[in-house]
Parts: structure tokens; C-alpha cells; sequence
């Protein structure tokens, strides 16, 4: 938990009196923006509300309810994980650098947490994709059982997030994701083609 | 919300829980549990409970999102067992449907503890957001009862319509509704709403995939299409005829051609055949006159194609011209008609290009392809007949090997066109990168990345490549089997043919010769049906995307009488508008506003607390979800555009230089302004300065290819652009954020000069700027939660004290003031 001294009694320059900001006010908002409150088990303690969330109480701030979000989703979702708190404009309450710091009890709560945060079907099979009129249509098997839905061919639905994973939103931005396109079978690829 | 939601089971369990049908305020529907997992289900309010019906997830059910969705979703499925949560309302607070990043989840306060009820895909969103303001406008009601009854304590401003003390009291020779009836209002479920009709293919019964279009793409008929563009053609019928006269010259003068290249040439004139040469009335023995006149008949007919050619080419030139341009024309005009949000939801950029070269795709399908549908389908037919005619057996060896070159080419042309597509989007990746490091140039130099940058561009310059060669390797298989059965065909036939010269003397060389010639007349034709499907197809695809932005509606549309606004006064009312750009994310909550005629607003608020949509909504960039905005007392929806845009002007953040020169730019939206009100705009803008500084003057050309302005000078340009056009309404929408302080000064003073007369609304971060507002609001997440005077929000020694404060500290600190 360093400090950044460094910016202490300076702001990073150009922002010169149009903001809604004063020096002591700036330098407050600086100084929490640059803070990294690192969380776990020994400064954190986590628990599942009866409501089906998970509360915090850190030092002496205790939080009800507290999301829980990844930093980078797709690309290191164990690492780097805010824990903020659950209001609209919602604020960051600290951070978790590795879900291995934290109980494996608190870790598991906190995936269930995640994976109904970011809820997305995994396609396991594609059973069948038809495209009509700018619009594609796909049947497929899910790890949550089959889903048919729709996709808008002129947009960016299909973004690929690595050479082989992609993920698919239909046209309600509903997300489906392929972990590895070549562990469908040459059948399945072809049907895919068109986007890959 | 459609009445036969419910299935059954559904309504039964609910009636034993003691809700009726008719108790039921709103519903919707959802299909994932608490755990997200799919499960069917309901969420059902009524005035004083919330129960969530559940069903078991069934891993093996298909679950269908928009596009697959039918009306009737099999609900009725009576094996589903059925269970029921209630909750009292009266001590449930904050009920929400929370977006997750790719679904939603309901929760709600009861007791202080937040829950869980459930959670939906995002195709139920809608559906839960009315529920869930059904349930706010529920709240509201009671709370509003219990105040009344007993006084409670701790109201504050932001609940309810609270006014300001310098807002009149308005309804007023309007009797009050009662409660019961206001309440009743509040009823969605089994109400139709006009947003909602038509939202099922009436075809297929499937949901359609964009409710701003009725259109189901599966039933979409192409045969419909096809028609439609052809009406595009219909100016140019002369024209098409005479090209058509042209496609019929050409075929029948080659459908000739094989007989006088070889029967004529060959068997009558060689052959020194003397009852042919008396038919043409030449003498016997004259073979050289015989001999020149077929060649010169030949010669004849050459000529004639190639001048038939000539003629077509001319006709389909200008065929092909004019309707690509009336459907630019058609397409273009609909484009600028459309909402703000049509633009909003897509990449402008490349939907444009694509549009207008599918305007290319369309016309040249049905110039080059559509007509030879009959034309070679007729050659082939003519040819084979004068095929049997002349040797049967030989045409039965065609007829043999024909099927299969139509098989290569329907087996090997699917996979052409999916390496088009691949080319296509190596050529985009390519294509975009270039353009983000021109862009981004500057960027690029000062990390020093260029290197890196070369390579991202190699990786995607090679995939271009690969596929490019793929397409060579599959074209060039295509055409060699091709060519190679023709090859097998020609040479069986000449074996077969050489035969029946030399051995069994049926037939002579010539006859040979013209049925060769007839086999040659057929590659073409046969060559293009394997391909026209495919090409019918993606023209039509074309088509049809074109037909997207020509059909697409407005999502504003004009009312169908327009008031129009005659010397208006400028009084704007805001009557419990809320508004969200997505739908369950609400950028303003129930605002309650009045600008009186003539006054101006200032408008405070951090970024992104909905200034900007505000002002949005009053010049109808959009319109609100719910409430209503009035000017001079008449509803924005039912004033005509022409006058809501005269009345309304504004200078936004940001700006925008059109193409052309400074005067054009300032007198845009009145091109008749003369020279001298031109430059006392430019002047009260503080503009003629800088403008006269150009090297051009007024005439100097701006815009992007013309003369670079700064932000301030672009800012001062669409200042005098508002000020000529001579609004009632004046929106400055931190107009003067990107000009520097003496500017700024300078700015004011013509802008003080300018609200005179006007009711003005000004955003602004920089309070200074708002110095001469007669009142203030402060918006903060959607609503505005403090409203008065400069003095009286001083007093209040809120945000806006707060802000003040920390405004004067900071400019006291640059020795500004």
C-alpha cells in the first residue's frame, strides 16, 4: 500500500482552474486515485448476505453488499480483481491481486460471485448457423444447455479474442463465447467460416 | 404487456396465492433462476406484492433469444412444476434490475437486506424495466399517501415532483385526479402498447431481430426484393427494350454463326454443292463469287455482333448510371432523415461505403446477370435443338457431360465466396489499420513505435496475401476442370464425329464443324448458371441492405397535423421526463423543469449527469421514455420540425465545420442572409477578428478540405452560425469550453448580448460563464437536486456553494481574480 509522494503538492499539470476541483481537493482525489488498497485474508474478511451477495468489512469500513469485478475478464480473470462497492456511481473499495491470497472459501464466494456477473454461455457445439438477410442465425449446444439466438452480421458481434476464442453477442447483446475454435470439428468450423 | 402471458399451471398457482388475472399491475416474463441458470419464469407485481414464479432448470429445453423467440413459447408445457415466492410491497424498497455485463439480475431491498430475486438475459430487459417502474410510480402513490396522512418527516427535494419556490403552480384550472384513477393508470399488464405491437413476424410468429424494423428476415421475400428493385428500372423501359433488342441480335447472330462457319462453308460452298449456289441465284461453277459472298456474309455478321456490342454497351452504360444513382439518391435522402440514434447504434462510416457499392452490386447483377437468364437459357435450348437436329448421337454425349461441369461449378463455388469473405475482411483489417496509424500518427512517432506498427501491419498485409492466393488457387481448379471437360468433350466428339465421316459416311466435315461450334456456343451459357444463384443471392443480399436504410423509420417522426409555432414565446416546461439512451440504464429521472420565457437556465453538473441529453431531448434529438417536454405550453412531439428547428438553436461541445466557406458556414442554416448580416453575426461572435486575419476573408475555404481552424475559431464560427439564425430557444451546450479566457471574456459579452430576448439554456463547468443566469439547476445523476438563484443555492451551501468555492480558490490561486 504505497503512498505516491512523488504527486504530493503537485498535480499532473494542464488542468488549470476549469474543473470543479481546488489544489487541496485535487490533491485528495489524486492521491486516492493513485492509492492500490491491495485486499486479503489478513486485512479482508468477505461474507455471503442472506440476500445472495457477499459483504466486506475492511479495517473499520464495512460494506453490506460489494461487487465484485474482474479487471481483465478475458485475459487473467484470477488476478487483479476490484472489489467495489455496490451503488450506482460505485467506487473502488480495494483490490485483489491474485484470488490465491484471499481463504479458498472466500475465493470460491467470490467466483460464484463472478460467474453470475459474467454470465455467458460456453458453445460446445454448433448444430446449425444460417445467414438470412444480414442477420445469422445459430443453433447450438451450450455448457447451459442448447441456445438459439440471433445475430446482426453487420456489426461487431463476432469479436475475437485471441486467434482461436471468440465471442459472439446476439442482437440484444446476450454473450456467447467458443474458447477454442479448433476443438470444434472440421463440420462445426465450416459453419463458422464466414466469421472466422 | 400481452395479456396470455401466463400459462396455465402459471395462473393457477397464482390464484391459490390468493392474485388474480385482474389484480395484476405488471409482468414479465424471465428465463434464468437466482443462480443464472435457464429456468422459465415470471415476475408479477401487483399493487401490494411482487411474487417471482420459478420453474426447475431443464438442462435438456432450447432456450430461444430474439429472432428465434415465438409468441406462443411453448409455455404450455404442463409438465413444468411451478413454484412461488411472495413479497409484500410494503416493506420492499429499491427494486432494480441491475445490468451485469451480458444479463441483468432483479434485486430489491426487504427489510434492509438487498436480495436477489432473479436474474434475466437481456432479452427480457425491456419487458422488467416496465415492471420495475410500475413499481417506483406504485411506491410513489403510497408514499405520497402516507405523507399526506401523517406528515412524515425527512422529505427531501429529490423525491417526488417537488418545485422549486420559483416555479408557478401549473394545472391549475385542471380538476385533480383522484387517487383511484391515478392509480389505475398505472396498469401495464393487458395494456397495448404501441410500442409493442407488431413485434412478432405475423409469417412465422418469430420476434423480430430489430423491433425498429419489421422485417423477418426469414420471411423476407426475395421475390419481393427483386420486384422492388426492379421498379428502379422502370424509368429507363425505352432504353431496356432497345438493350434487350441488342441481347436477342447478339444471340441469334450467334447461334448462326456456327452454321455458316461450317454446313455453309464446308458442305455447300467447298463442297462445290450447285443447287445451294442456284438457291442464292448464282450460277453453277462461280465458287469464287459463292466463296466471297459466304465471307463476306461472315465478315457481315462479325461486324454486326461487334457493333450490337457497341450499341449494348452504350444502353447498359447508361442504364446501369441512372439507377445507381437514384438509389444513392433514395438512400442518401432517407439517411438524413433518420433519428440521431440510428447513427449512434451504427458505424456510419462503413455502413455508408457499403451501402453505396451495394447500390453498385444490385444494378450490376440485373444488367449483367438478370437478362442472360433467358438469353443463355435460350441459346442452350436453340442449341441443343439444332444439335439433335443434326446428330443425335453426338448431342446424347453432351447431355452426358454436361451435368458434371454444372456440378463442379456448384461444388467448387461455395467455397470461392467464402474466401471472398475472408479477402474482404483481410482487406478491412488491412484497410482500418492504415487508417488508424494515419490517425494516430502522431502517437505512433512520439512512442516510437513504428516498428511494431510495421509489423501489426505485416501480420495483417500476409493474411491478405494467403487469402488472395487461396481465391487464385480455387479459381484456377475451377477453370482448369473447366476447360479440361470441355477439352474431353471436344475431343470425344471430333473421335465420335471423325467416325461418322470416315467410316460410317453419315455426316460431312462441315455439318462437324457447325455441331463443334454449337459445343463452344454452350461453355458460356452453361458457365454462368453455375454461378447466377450464388450472384442472384448476394445481389439480393445487397438489395436488401440497401432497402434497410431506405425503409428505416425515423424513430422521431413529425406529428401527422404539425402545430406550427408562430412567434413563440420561448416558455419551456418539463413535465416528469425521464430518459435513457439504453433501456435499463436511466440517464435522467423524472425531471420537473420550467424555463420562463425570456429568462436563462444555467445548468451545473459533473460529467455525464445528463446535461447534455437534457438539452437533447428539448431540441427533440430524442424523445423522452416517459413524461413530456412543452414549449409554450404545446408538446414538443406535435410541433412540426420546421418550426421546432427554427425556434431552437444550439451551439454544442461539439462543433462542426462544414465543407465550403466561412460565409457558408455561418449562414448555414439561413443561406440568404446577406454579407452585412453575415458579418454582424461573425462580429457578435468575435469572430470577424480571426476571419478577417485569413488570407481569403469570408470567402476563405474551411472545413476538412479546406483550411485547419482551431477549437476556439471552429466554437466562434458555430456561435455566429446561431446567432444568424435568430432562435427563440438558445442552447449553449459549453459553448465556450475550448476557447482560451480572453476569448472566453470576449465570448460573453456577445453571448449577453445574445439572450436578450430569448429563453437560454447554459450548460457550462466554468461557473463564471453562468454568472448571468436568472436561476440554476444542479443535475447529479439524472435529477436535479438543487434548483434557485445564484444567491439562493449560495445559501444553500450545497454542490453548487461547493463548487463555487472551489472554482474562486483556484482562479485566486492563478491571480485570475
Amino acid at each position: 500500500m504505497g503512498k505516491f509522494d512523488g504527486f504530493k503538492g503537485g498535480r499532473p499539470g494542464g488542468f488549470g482552474g476549469d474543473g470543479e476541483f481546488n489544489l487541496e481537493q485535487m490533491e485528495k482525489e489524486t492521491e486516492e486515485m493513485l492509492k492500490m488498497r491491495f485486499l486479503d485474508k489478513k486485512n479482508a474478511e468477505f461474507k455471503a448476505t442472506g440476500g445472495g451477495f457477499v459483504s466486506l468489512k475492511v479495517g473499520d469500513e464495512e460494506y453490506s453488499r460489494i461487487q465484485v469485478v474482474r479487471m481483465f475478464p478475458f485475459t487473467d480473470p484470477d488476478h487483479y480483481i476490484s472489489i467495489r462497492t455496490s451503488d450506482e456511481n460505485s467506487k473502488e473499495i480495494g483490490i485483489i491481486k491474485d484470488l490465491k491470497d484471499v481463504s479458498k472459501e472466500t475465493a470460491e464466494l467470490l467466483v460464484t460471485q463472478m460467474n453470475l456477473r459474467y454470465f455467458t454461455p460456453v458453445i460446445t457445439k454448433i448444430i446449425n448457423i444460417k445467414d438470412e438477410y444480414g442477420y445469422a442465425y445459430f443453433d447450438v449446444m451450450t455448457d447451459r444447455g442448447q441456445c438459439r439466438f440471433t445475430i446482426n452480421m453487420g456489426g461487431s458481434s463476432v469479436v475475437h479474442l485471441s486467434e482461436t476464442r471468440i465471442l459472439i453477442s446476439d442482437v440484444d447483446e446476450n454473450r456467447f463465447e467458443i474458447p477454442d475454435v479448433m476443438k470444434l470439428s472440421t463440420p462445426e468450423r465450416k459453419k463458422l467460416d464466414l466469421f472466422l | 404487456m400481452k395479456k396470455d402471458l401466463f400459462p396455465k399451471a402459471v395462473l393457477k398457482l397464482l390464484k391459490e396465492n390468493g392474485i388474480e388475472e385482474d389484480d395484476i399491475f405488471a409482468a414479465s416474463a424471465t428465463d434464468m433462476n437466482t443462480d443464472c441458470l435457464y429456468a422459465d419464469g415470471f415476475v408479477v407485481l401487483t399493487l401490494t406484492q411482487l411474487a417471482i414464479v420459478m420453474s426447475a432448470p431443464d438442462e435438456k429445453e432450447i432456450h430461444s433469444f430474439k429472432g428465434y423467440m415465438t409468441k406462443q413459447k411453448a409455455f404450455d408445457t404442463p409438465e413444468k412444476e411451478w413454484t412461488v415466492k411472495i413479497y409484500p410491497i410494503e416493506n420492499m424498497e429499491n427494486l432494480k434490475g441491475e445490468p451485469q455485463v451480458a444479463c441483468s439480475i432483479l434485486t430489491a431491498d426487504v427489510d434492509g437486506v438487498t436480495y436477489r430475486l432473479t436474474a434475466f438475459s437481456n432479452l427480457y430487459k425491456r419487458e422488467m424495466h416496465k415492471l420495475v417502474r410500475t413499481f417506483d410510480k406504485i411506491c410513489m402513490e403510497m408514499k405520497a399517501d402516507k405523507e399526506l396522512e401523517g406528515k412524515e418527516p425527512g422529505n427531501t427535494p429529490e423525491h417526488g415532483p417537488g418545485r422549486g419556490p420559483w416555479e408557478e403552480g401549473k394545472d391549475g384550472d385542471k380538476e385533480p385526479e383522484s387517487k383511484e384513477e391515478r392509480i389505475k393508470k398505472l396498469k401495464v399488464y393487458g395494456v397495448e402498447d404501441e410500442n409493442e405491437k407488431d413485434e412478432y413476424c405475423p409469417t412465422c410468429g418469430m420476434m423480430y431481430p430489430d423491433r425498429s424494423r419489421k422485417v423477418c428476415p426469414r420471411c423476407m421475400d426475395r421475390k419481393s426484393i427483386f420486384f422492388r428493385v426492379i421498379g428502379y428500372f422502370k424509368p429507363y423501359r425505352a432504353r431496356i427494350a432497345g438493350l434487350f433488342l441488342c441481347y436477342i441480335a447478339t444471340a441469334g447472330l450467334n447461334l448462326v454463326w456456327p452454321y455458316l462457319n461450317g454446313t455453309v462453308l464446308y458442305d455447300k460452298v467447298l463442297a462445290k454443292n450447285n443447287e445451294f449456289l442456284a438457291r442464292f441465284g448464282i450460277e453453277d461453277g462461280k465458287y469464287i463469287t459463292a466463296l466471297l459472298m459466304v465471307v463476306l456474309t461472315m465478315l457481315m455478321a462479325r461486324i454486326t455482333i461487334i457493333v450490337i456490342g457497341m450499341i449494348q454497351g452504350v444502353f447498359a452504360a447508361k442504364i446501369v448510371t441512372g439507377v445507381v444513382r437514384d438509389m444513392k439518391k433514395s438512400i442518401f435522402g432517407n439517411m438524413g432523415k433518420l433519428s440521431i440514434s440510428f447513427f449512434r447504434s451504427r458505424q456510419t462510416g462503413s455502413l455508408m461505403t457499403r451501402v453505396m457499392s451495394d447500390a453498385d452490386r444490385v444494378t450490376g447483377f440485373f444488367i449483367d446477370g438478370c437478362p442472360y437468364i433467358f438469353i443463355n437459357g435460350l441459346t442452350i435450348i436453340v442449341s441443343l435443338c439444332f444439335m439433335f437436329s443434326i446428330k443425335w448421337q453426338m448431342t446424347l454425349m453432351v447431355l452426358v457431360v454436361m451435368p458434371f461441369v454444372m456440378l463442379i461449378g456448384l461444388k467448387l463455388r461455395p467455397r470461392i465466396w467464402t474466401q471472398f469473405g475472408h479477402r474482404h475482411r483481410a482487406e478491412r483489417a488491412v484497410n482500418s489499420q492504415v487508417n488508424d496509424n494515419l490517425t494516430g500518427a502522431r502517437v505512433v512517432k512520439a512512442f516510437g513505435q513504428e516498428n511494431r506498427e510495421t509489423k501489426r501491419f505485416e501480420k495483417n498485409n500476409l493474411r491478405l496475401r494467403d487469402a488472395e492466393m487461396s481465391i487464385v488457387g480455387t479459381q484456377n481448379l475451377v477453370r482448369g476442370s473447366y476447360s479440361g471437360i470441355f477439352e474431353l468433350l471436344n475431343i470425344s466428339v471430333w473421335l465420335i464425329g471423325v467416325y461418322l465421316i470416315m467410316v460410317a459416311h453419315e455426316i460431312e466435315l462441315g455439318v462437324m464443324i457447325t455441331f463443334v461450334g454449337y459445343i463452344g456456343q454452350l461453355q458460356g451459357p452453361i458457365n454462368f448458371f453455375s454461378r447466377v444463384f450464388h450472384w442472384w443471392s448476394d445481389s439480393m443480399n445487397s438489395a436488401q441492405r440497401m432497402f434497410e436504410i431506405i425503409d428505416s423509420v425515423p424513430e422521431i417522426r413529425e406529428a401527422e397535423n404539425p402545430i406550427e409555432l408562430d412567434n413563440p414565446k420561448g416558455r419551456i416546461e418539463l413535465k416528469n421526463v425521464s430518459f435513457g439512451y439504453e433501456v435499463n440504464r436511466p440517464v435522467l429521472k423524472e425531471l420537473n423543469l420550467e424555463i420562463k420565457e425570456g429568462s436563462m437556465l444555467g445548468i451545473v453538473g459533473r460529467s455525464g449527469a445528463g446535461k447534455t441529453t437534457l438539452v437533447n431531448l428539448i431540441s427533440r434529438m430524442y424523445d423522452p421514455q416517459e413524461g413530456q417536454i412543452l414549449i409554450d405550453g404545446k408538446d414538443i412531439k406535435d410541433l412540426s420540425f420546421k418550426s421546432l428547428r427554427r425556434n431552437v438553436a444550439m451551439v454544442s461541445q461539439e462543433t462542426y465545420i462544414f465543407m465550403g466557406t466561412v460565409e457558408e458556414n455561418i449562414a448555414y442554416a439561413n443561406p440568404d442572409a446577406s454579407h452585412a448580416d453575415v458579418i454582424k453575426a461573425a462580429k457578435l461572435a468575435s469572430a470577424h477578428e480571426f476571419i478577417m486575419r485569413m488570407p481569403d476573408g469570408y470567402d476563405t475555404r474551411i472545413g476538412s478540405s479546406g483550411r485547419e481552424l482551431s477549437g476556439g475559431e471552429k466554437q466562434r464560427i458555430s456561435i455566429a452560425r446561431a446567432i444568424l439564425s435568430n432562435p427563440k430557444i438558445l442552447i449553449l451546450d459549453e459553448a465556450t469550453a475550448s476557447v482560451d479566457t480572453e476569448t472566453e471574456r470576449d465570448i460573453q459579452k456577445s453571448i449577453s448580448y445574445l439572450v436578450k430576448g430569448r429563453t437560454t439554456i447554459s450548460i457550462a463547468h466554468r461557473l463564471s460563464t453562468l454568472k448571468d443566469a436568472d436561476y440554476l439547476v444542479v443535475i447529479d445523476n439524472g435529477k436535479i437536486t438543487e434548483r434557485g438563484t445564484h444567491s439562493e443555492l449560495e445559501a444553500l451551501k450545497g454542490t453548487y456553494y461547493k463548487l463555487m468555492e472551489l472554482q474562486r480558490k483556484a482562479l485566486a490561486l492563478k491571480g485570475i481574480e
